[in-house]
């Protein structure tokens, strides 16, 4: 019994060490947390949904181009995304260019970058932000082809 | 190695702020906007605000996750399921987690780099990031905006092409 007990107790302050040092971990990060936070605010309130809209210009190609720079360098919940998404289709805006759009907002963060290669290193920050570019393009591209395909 | 001779082994490493210097940019580039435009400067503090109150919960979430994980599985459990030998499980398991994750990508950056100092895979910590896209409380709303057809065919290539950039990242650079 006094084993039991001793052996809960134990757990008990295995676990609580562990929640000691994942909480250190999040305290030390707070600062970089913080600055992507204020960035991601300065952002939504310097670039409007219209000057997003206003880039686009007709030629699918490039939309699509634009579509991935515009959504990997916003910030906000993909909620919006899908707003500024439908919006865009209703402007006459290419589906290629407004999936690629709501794609990269989740997939590439041009404002997190900073805490990604500080966290992650800059190598690896490289690497999967051509990946997430690149596969954004082409998964666009499926996307919009197939739908069309199938309508 | 047991699990609190890791725990205590972790906790000597020396505490340190991260991200002082960018913190310092952003709150100098508010200043400037607080001369500048003020009202900018404001309606950017009160969507910063907004923005932080969202990620609140989330975020206690993942130190409620990161504690679990340190608890439940030692360093060599975390290479045996997410590190060189996973196996299929491992991207899956690393998929489903990416899907059912919430919030920004930046909130889960702690976890993953605590996973990943014990020995799991980069290409894990992509196919997590590439599947963060599909969001399930999101997708009637998906639906309803861009139609059944397209939430399908997206998901479904979105899911094939994160599994990709796993084994992409894998090709690019083997060593890690």
């Amino acid at each position: 019994m006094d084993k039991k007990q001793g052996d809960q107790s134990l757990q008990r302050s295995t676990y609580l060490k562990a929640l000691r040092k994942s909480s250190f971990s999040f305290l030390a990060i707070s600062p970089l947390l913080l600055g992507v936070v204020g960035l991601a605010g300065l952002f939504q309130a310097v670039v409007t949904p219209k000057m997003i809209a206003t880039l686009f210009g007709g030629n699918v190609v490039i939309d699509i181009l634009i579509g991935t720079l515009t959504g990997g360098s916003a910030a906000g919940n993909p909620v919006v995304s899908y707003l500024l998404g439908g919006e865009l289709l209703k402007q006459g805006v290419s589906l290629y260019a407004v999936t690629a759009f709501i794609i990269s907002w989740v997939t590439i963060g041009l404002i997190q970058l900073p805490a990604e290669v500080e966290v992650f290193g800059g190598r690896f920050t490289l690497y999967r932000n051509i990946l997430a570019f690149a596969f954004t393009i082409l998964i666009a591209t499926l996307t919009a082809f197939t739908v069309q395909v199938l309508a | 190695m047991k699990k609190q001779d890791k725990i205590s082994e972790n906790e000597d490493k020396a505490f340190a702020f991260r991200g002082k210097y960018l913190l310092l940019i952003v709150l100098i580039t508010y200043g400037l906007f607080f001369i500048g435009n003020s009202q900018v400067a404001q309606l950017a503090l009160y969507n910063s605000g907004n923005i932080l109150m969202k990620i609140l919960p989330v975020l206690l979430v993942v130190v409620l996750f990161t504690a679990l994980f340190n608890f439940l599985l030692p360093s060599r459990q975390v290479a045996k399921h997410l590190g060189r030998e996973s196996g299929l499980k491992g991207w899956l398991w690393v998929l489903i987690a990416g899907v059912v994750s919430h919030g920004p990508m930046y909130v889960w950056y702690p976890l993953l780099e605590d996973l990943r100092s014990q020995g799991m895979k980069d290409a894990f910590i992509v196919v997590f990031f590439a599947s963060r896209t599909i969001k399930i409380p999101l997708l009637p709303l998906m639906i309803d905006y861009f139609g059944l057809t397209f939430t399908l065919v997206l998901s479904f290539y979105l899911l094939v092409g994160a599994l990709i950039q796993g084994l992409l990242i894998e090709l690019l650079y083997p060593e890690i």
